[in-house]
C-alpha cells in the first residue's frame, strides 16, 4: 500500500471538485470564522496565494486516500518508537503524537519576520542572563523589578558571578510563536529545556514521503540540518583543542521526552548519558565507558537544573552527576544550556522581555508579547480576578499546559476555586487574554476542517552566528474549539513548510 | 562506547537469545501434542521447565514432579511460557526487556534493528492466544522464531563490526552456552535416564538444536547418545554447540579488549580459555578424568556441572571488567 497520496488524479474516485476553496468541494466543511487568521484562507474562502497549489491538491486527493496516508504515517510512528512516555501510577506507557499530514505554510516574508524577531529575542536574553548573574545594570535600572528575578525560582544564585563560556547561557533555544488578526507574536519562551525538535523532524520526514510532488513544487527549506547544526553549535562553545567529546545528559527512558533525548544523540553521533554513566574526578568530568573513564567536554543536558547535580541542587536527586557544578565552574565542562536559564521562561519575566530588548539592544522588539497582566501587583491582581472569565491565567513557572485555567471554557465552581489559589499566592500567577489564536486546514474524522496552532522554532547560539531552524513544531489542538495545543493536553503536530523566496 | 550501554547490548543479546531458545523447545513440545504419548509429552514438559530453569508449575501437594506435568494442560504450560508477563523468563517478558535494553541503545541501533525488534515485539503482544493455541500452537512459537531469524539477518546486514555488535553477540552466546548446557545436561539426566522409561529421542534434541542434518552427515542416520553428546560438545560448526559457542566468545572477548591492549589477560578472556580447554578435551572412557565425578558417574555430567558453574563465573567476570569496575581502576592514565 502506497503512502503517497498527491499522485491521485484530479476528481478521481469520489467525484470531488477540485476547486479548493473554503465551503466547497472537498472543503465543503470547512468554514472560515472572519474574527479568526484562517493560514489557508482568505475571509472570502478563497485559498491564499501561497496555499493555492496546496488547496487544490487537497481537493483532488480522495478522503480515503488521505485516511490511509494518516494511517500509514501513524503506524510508522508506532513502527520507529516515535513516541513519548507517560508516567501513571502503576504503570509506564508510551504513546504517540497525532500527526497532522496537512502542511502548514509561511512564506519567505512571513518567515524572515519571524526569524529575525527570535534572534532579537534570543540576543537580548543571552545579554540579560549574563547581566543578572554579574553585575545587575538591569535590575537597578529598574528594567525588571530586582524581587522579581532574585525571587524566581530559577535564578540560580550558585551562577552569581560563574564565567560562562561565549557569554552563552542559551545556546538551544524554543520559542511559541502565534498568528491572530493582528500578526505574529510570541507566547512563550522555552530556554530551559525545549523539546520538539524531533517530532519537527519526524513530522517533515512523514509529510514528505505522503506528499513528494507537493513538497517538491512548493520549494520548502529544509530543516534536516539540525543535528549537524546542534553539534556544531554545541562544539563550538568548547575550548579543548582538537575535537571535544560531547554526550547528551537525559533523566533517563522514563522521561516523556526520552525519544527526543536518544534521537539527537543518535543524529550527532554522540553518546547519550545518564548522570550514573558521569564521574566528577579532580573536577573533570569523565564517562564511564567499557574500556576505562573518558573525559566529557560538552553536555548537551535535557534535565532540569535541580537535578543536574545533587551535590549542589536538589539532594534527593538520582538523576544527575555529583560535583559536575563544581567542574562546570571550574570550567573543565560546557553546559548547554547553562544552569539558571529558567529565569527567562519565567512567565512574569516574559512580559518584560520587550524592555529588556530595548534595554540591551537599543531596538524596538521585532515580535509582538501578548498582552501580559501580573498578578503580583494589585493592580493586575484585581484585573484577572474582575475578569477572569475572559482570560487565561497561567502559573509562572508552568508548562506543558497544566495548571492553568481557560476562563471562558471554564465553570464557576473552577473559576472559584482558582481565584482561592490567585488570592492565596498572586505572585504565582499571570494572566492573559484569550487569543484567537489562527487556524490551519487538518484532515480530522475524515474530513478537512480548520483547527487552531501555534509554531515553536528552535534557535542555536554558538560562539559565532545564530542559527534559526527555518521550520518548527507546529502545534495542533486537534478539538474543535479548543485553543490549548500541547500534547500533554492532546494536542497533534504538523509539518510546518517554509517557503524559499 | 559507554559500560552501561555495553551491558544494554549484552542484556538485548541474552534476551533474545532467552526468546529463541524458549521457541525453539516449544515448538518441539508443541509440535508432538498430536501424536506423542501421554507419558513421553509430560517427560518432555518436564525437561522443557527444567532446561529454562523454570519452576514447576501448581500441584497437588502429594504430587510428585513427574506426575506434575503428566496432568498438567499443554496450553497452560505454554502460555506461562509465551504469553505470561508475570513470568520474568516468559517470551514476552524476555522480548520486552530486550525491547527496553534497545530503547534504550538507539542512539546506535540502527533504525531497522529497532523496527524489526518492535514490530516483533507488537506482533507477539498483540497475538490472540486463545485462538493461536486453538488453531495451531506451534505455528505461533515458529513464527516467533522467524521474526527473531529476520532480527537477526538485519543485525547481520547493518551493524558494524564494533563494541556494540561485539556486547549484543557476546551476550548472545553467552546465554546460548548456558542454555545449551543446561538443555544437554537435562536431556541426558532427566530425558533419557537409564533404565528408565519412557525416554526422548536424541535425534529430536539434534532437531531442537537444528542440528539434525549436520549430525548425520558427521555419522549416519544412526543416533547414539554417546556421539550426540559428542557432537553436541566439541563440534565446531554445529552453530549450537558449545564449543562453537566458546569459540565465538573468545573471539568477541579478544576484538573487544585486543590481547596487545592488556596484560595479563582480562579476566573474562582467560575465563573464556579455561571454558575452551574444557569443552575441546575428550572426557570419554569409563573413568572420569575430572574433579567431581566419582566412579561410574557418565564423565559428561561432571563436564556439565563444571561448564555451569563457569558459564556464571563468565558472566561475573565480563560484568565487573567492562561495566562495574572500580572507578580508581577506570581514570586514564
Amino acid at each position: 500500500m502506497s503512502a503517497t497520496a498527491d499522485t491521485t488524479t484530479a476528481g478521481a474516485g469520489n467525484g470531488r471538485t477540485a476547486t479548493g476553496t473554503a465551503g466547497s468541494g472537498a472543503f465543503a466543511g470547512y468554514r472560515v470564522d472572519p474574527g479568526i487568521f484562517d493560514e489557508m484562507f482568505r475571509d472570502d474562502g478563497t485559498p491564499r496565494g501561497a496555499c493555492r497549489s496546496l488547496g487544490e491538491a487537497l481537493a483532488r486527493i480522495p478522503a480515503e486516500e488521505l485516511v490511509r496516508v494518516q494511517d500509514s504515517v501513524h503506524r510508522r510512528f508506532i513502527h520507529e518508537g516515535i513516541t513519548f512516555t507517560v508516567l501513571g501510577k502503576k504503570e509506564v506507557s508510551e504513546h504517540i503524537i497525532p500527526i497532522d499530514c496537512v502542511p502548514r505554510i509561511l512564506t519567505a516574508a512571513e518567515w524572515e519576520q519571524i526569524e529575525e524577531g527570535i534572534k532579537q529575542r534570543l540576543r537580548a536574553v543571552n545579554l540579560f542572563l549574563r547581566d543578572i548573574y554579574h553585575e545587575g545594570r538591569s535590575l537597578r535600572d529598574g528594567v525588571v523589578p530586582p524581587d522579581l528575578v532574585l525571587g524566581c525560582p530559577q535564578y540560580r544564585v550558585e551562577m552569581r558571578g560563574v564565567r560562562v563560556p561565549h557569554d552563552v547561557y542559551v545556546a538551544v533555544g524554543g520559542t511559541d510563536v502565534v498568528r491572530t488578526g493582528e500578526g505574529f507574536a510570541v507566547l512563550e519562551d522555552n530556554m530551559r529545556v525545549p523539546s520538539g525538535v524531533s517530532y519537527m523532524l519526524a513530522c517533515r520526514a512523514a509529510t514528505k514521503r505522503a506528499l513528494p510532488n507537493l513538497y517538491r513544487e512548493h520549494r520548502v527549506r529544509e530543516v534536516s540540518a539540525y543535528p549537524e547544526r546542534l553539534y556544531s553549535t554545541l562544539v563550538s562553545l568548547s575550548s579543548r583543542a582538537g575535537t571535544p567529546r560531547v554526550a547528551v545528559l537525559s533523566p533517563g527512558r522514563y522521561n516523556s521526552a526520552y525519544y527526543e533525548h536518544a534521537f539527537l544523540a543518535g543524529e550527532m553521533g554522540v553518546d547519550l548519558v545518564e548522570g550514573r554513566d558521569l564521574v566528577v574526578h579532580n573536577a573533570n568530568v569523565y564517562a564511564r565507558m567499557a574500556s576505562g573513564l573518558r573525559r566529557v567536554d560538552v553536555i548537551y543536558r535535557r534535565i532540569d537544573d535541580d537535578f543536574t547535580d545533587p551535590v549542589t541542587f536538589r539532594r534527593d536527586s538520582m538523576l544527575g552527576a555529583p560535583g559536575l557544578f563544581h567542574a562546570y565552574r571550574a570550567g573543565n565542562v560546557v553546559m548547554a544550556n547553562a544552569p539558571g536559564t529558567g529565569v527567562a521562561d519565567d512567565k512574569a519575566v516574559y512580559a518584560f522581555i520587550p524592555d529588556i530588548i530595548r534595554y540591551f539592544l537599543g531596538e524596538e522588539p521585532i515580535l509582538a508579547n501578548v498582552d501580559t497582566h501580573l498578578c503580583r501587583s494589585p493592580d493586575g491582581l484585581a484585573f484577572t480576578l474582575d475578569n477572569l472569565q475572559d482570560l487565561v491565567v497561567k502559573e509562572v513557572g508552568g508548562s506543558g499546559g497544566y495548571g492553568m485555567l481557560v476562563g471562558p471554557q471554564s465553570t464557576a465552581a473552577e473559576r472559584e476555586a482558582y481565584a482561592s489559589r490567585l488570592r492565596a499566592d498572586p505572585a504565582n500567577f499571570i494572566s492573559q487574554p484569550v487569543l484567537p489564536l489562527s487556524r490551519a486546514a487538518c484532515f480530522v474524522d475524515g474530513s478537512l476542517q480548520p483547527r487552531h496552532v501555534d509554531a515553536r522554532p528552535f534557535t542555536l547560539q554558538g560562539s559565532g552566528e545564530q542559527h534559526v531552524v527555518p521550520g518548527g513544531l507546529c502545534r495542533v489542538a486537534l478539538q474543535e474549539g479548543n485553543l490549548v495545543v500541547n500534547s500533554s493536553q492532546g494536542g497533534g503536530c504538523k509539518d510546518l513548510w517554509v517557503l524559499r523566496s | 562506547m559507554l559500560a552501561r550501554v555495553a551491558a544494554d547490548f549484552y542484556w538485548m543479546g541474552r534476551y533474545l537469545e532467552r526468546v529463541e531458545h524458549t521457541a525453539r523447545l516449544l515448538r518441539y513440545q508443541l509440535g508432538g501434542l498430536v501424536d506423542t504419548p501421554a507419558d513421553e509429552l509430560a517427560l518432555g514438559w518436564r525437561v522443557v521447565y527444567r532446561a529454562l530453569d523454570q519452576a514447576v508449575p501448581d500441584a497437588p501437594a502429594d504430587a510428585d514432579e513427574a506426575e506434575v506435568f503428566l496432568i498438567a494442560d499443554a496450553y497452560t504450560l505454554a502460555g506461562s511460557l509465551v504469553e505470561d508477563d508475570t513470568n520474568p523468563d516468559s517470551m514476552i517478558s524476555c522480548w520486552q526487556r530486550a525491547r527496553e535494553n534497545a530503547r534504550q541503545l538507539r542512539p546506535q541501533l540502527p533504525l531497522r534493528v529497532w523496527t524489526c525488534l518492535n514490530q516483533g515485539y507488537l506482533w507477539l503482544r498483540d497475538c490472540e492466544f486463545p485462538t493461536a493455541w486453538r488453531v495451531a500452537p506451534a505455528q505461533l512459537v515458529s513464527e516467533a522464531i522467524d521474526r527473531l531469524r529476520l532480527l537477526e539477518g538485519v543485525v547481520h546486514v547493518t551493524m558494524p563490526r564494533d563494541d556494540a555488535w561485539r556486547f549484543l553477540e557476546l551476550g548472545r552466546f553467552v546465554e546460548r552456552f548456558q542454555h545449551q548446557n543446561t538443555l544437554l545436561r537435562n536431556w541426558d539426566r532427566i530425558g533419557c535416564a537409564p533404565g528408565r522409561e519412557p525416554r526422548l529421542s536424541w535425534a529430536d534434541l539434534l532437531r531442537v538444536c537444528g542440528a539434525y542434518e549436520l549430525y548425520c552427515r558427521r555419522h549416519t542416520m544412526t543416533v547414539r547418545r554417546a556421539e550426540v553428546l559428542d557432537f553436541m560438545i566439541r563440534d565446531p560448526e554445529a552453530p549450537r554447540s558449545l564449543r562453537f559457542a566458546v569459540h565465538r566468545i573468545e573471539n568477541l572477548l579478544l576484538g573487544i579488549d585486543p590481547l596487545g591492549n592488556r596484560h595479563p589477560l582480562a579476566p573474562p578472556h582467560r575465563m573464556a580459555l579455561r571454558l575452551a580447554a574444557l569443552v575441546e578435551a575428550d572426557v570419554g572412557g569409563p573413568e572420569p578424568a575430572r574433579d567431581g565425578a566419582t566412579k561410574g558417574e557418565r564423565p559428561e555430567e561432571a563436564l556439565f556441572d563444571l561448564l555451569a558453574r563457569d558459564g556464571g563465573t563468565l558472566h561475573d567476570l565480563v560484568m565487573s571488567a567492562y561495566v562495574d569496575y572500580p572507578v580508581a581502576e577506570g581514570l586514564p592514565t
